[in-house]
């Protein structure tokens, strides 16, 4: 193959995704084996695997410690003197929570056991920022779609030049499918003929 | 590397929890550059385009409504100031929420054009930039996962280990899709061919600002 022909090929929009989605792949395929390992000393501290479930607390394995607004929980952040009062809910259960691993061992296995108390720390104290950006980019979305929907979707139908346009287009391209199918047929009826004899 | 020897004298920081915006020269000046010429788009009317019509002998114009003129121009405000904080920050997920965001709104602009061309390879662009969400938040989160941290100050002082140099490839993947930089062009570059210049060409200049700060940060992350 000649290289301008995959120049070209490079120039159409609509092969573009799908070369993105090949070279992805295969970076993901390099990475199977790539060494990965967990680097324990982390931004938000884990306790090693079922070394709580061994000690037999409540809420193993998410029991970060502490006591909501007089003592603080195990907890790491990268920058703590901007942080001053860091730690102070991670403790934090909701009243049902606290219901529910009082009467059960296994609260900590289900999802509604994570921790409340951290994760509001973590979105709208130490990273509260990455909160605002995720909640934008929803936003921004959410404006674009209504727009175009308030615009052209729902206010089309007072638009009759518009739909009469359309109208005929949908005619033509119903028509033009039509002939294809029409051709297609034909020749594959041929080709069908062709072989019996 | 350090961000001193790459960036000059730390100038200082805006400190926001765990996310730290470090404010270098470099950073600066790239941040001041984008916010002036987010005012200047705020401030200017958008172009007109006159096409030659086939067969006859009149012109036609391709005008920017007045209710899209004002969508448009929003969204690219936004996209300026999106790009503009991905100038500053000292966080590698910070970066990639930003990046997320400019992508976004880049689809955003070019939505109301009524030329199918241009939509066709929004939608293109649309469905690459959904595909980079994976190699971004992914390679942020091996970076992560690597080294514990995401700041880049910490980051630059680090030695890169091989999770932290597949992560950094993720990373790259996820920015040259996302910014259309070659050989992911295509889409990118038919999405501009409309009339509406100023708002239109944001586009390209937030991808062209943050293929530089994505540059910056590599050396970051691996030296």
């Amino acid at each position: 193959m000649r290289i301008g022909v995959l120049w070209n090929k490079l120039a159409d929009p609509k092969n573009i995704p799908r070369l993105f989605a090949f070279s992805l792949g295969i970076i993901l395929i390099i990475g199977l084996v790539v060494p990965l390992a967990l680097n324990p000393d982390q931004l938000y501290v884990r306790p090693a695997p079922q070394e709580q479930i061994d000690e037999g607390l409540a809420i193993a394995p998410y029991d970060r410690g502490g006591e909501v607004l007089t003592q603080a929980g195990i907890i790491n952040p990268q920058y703590p003197d901007n942080a001053a009062s860091l730690g102070m809910i991670t403790g934090y259960m909701s009243p049902l929570a606290q219901w529910v691993s009082s009467i059960s061992p296994y609260f900590g296995t289900s999802i509604y056991s994570s921790p409340g108390g951290l994760i509001d720390e973590i979105l709208y104290y130490t990273r509260g920022f990455d909160t605002i950006l995720e909640s934008s980019i929803l936003m921004m979305s959410f404006i674009i779609a209504s727009w175009l929907s308030v615009n052209y979707t729902m206010n089309r139908k007072n638009d009759g030049e518009e739909i009469r346009q359309d109208v005929k287009k949908a005619i033509k391209d119903s028509n033009n499918v039509a002939r294809e199918v029409k051709a297609n047929d034909v020749k594959a009826r041929s080709k069908q003929l062709r072989r019996d004899n | 590397m350090d961000f001193v020897t790459l960036g000059g004298n730390l100038l200082g920081t805006i400190p926001l929890g765990d996310i730290v915006l470090y404010l270098t020269p470099f950073n600066l000046f790239l941040f001041a550059v984008l916010l002036g010429f987010t005012v200047l788009i705020a401030l200017s009317k958008p172009e007109t385009q006159v096409e030659a019509t086939l067969h006859y002998l009149n012109n036609t114009e391709v005008k920017v409504g007045q209710k899209e003129l004002k969508q448009r121009r929003f969204l690219s405000i936004v996209c300026g100031l999106a790009s503009a904080g991905a100038m500053i920050t000292g966080d590698l997920f910070n970066f990639t929420l930003f990046m997320a965001l400019v992508g976004i709104l880049n689809i955003g602009i070019v939505s109301a054009v009524k030329q199918t061309s241009v939509l066709n390879s929004a939608f293109n662009y649309g469905l690459i930039a959904m595909m980079c969400s994976l190699p971004l938040f992914g390679g942020a989160a091996i970076i992560l996962a690597s080294a514990g941290t995401l700041s880049l100050a910490v980051l630059s002082q680090m030695s890169a280990s091989p999770m932290v140099v597949f992560g950094a490839v993720l990373m790259l993947i996820g920015i040259l899709g996302e910014s259309g930089v070659a050989p992911f062009f295509a889409s990118k570059a038919e999405m501009f061919r409309t009339a509406g210049s100023p708002y239109i060409v944001i586009i390209h200049l937030s991808s062209l600002f943050i293929i530089v700060r994505a540059v910056e940060i590599l050396l970051l992350v691996l030296w």
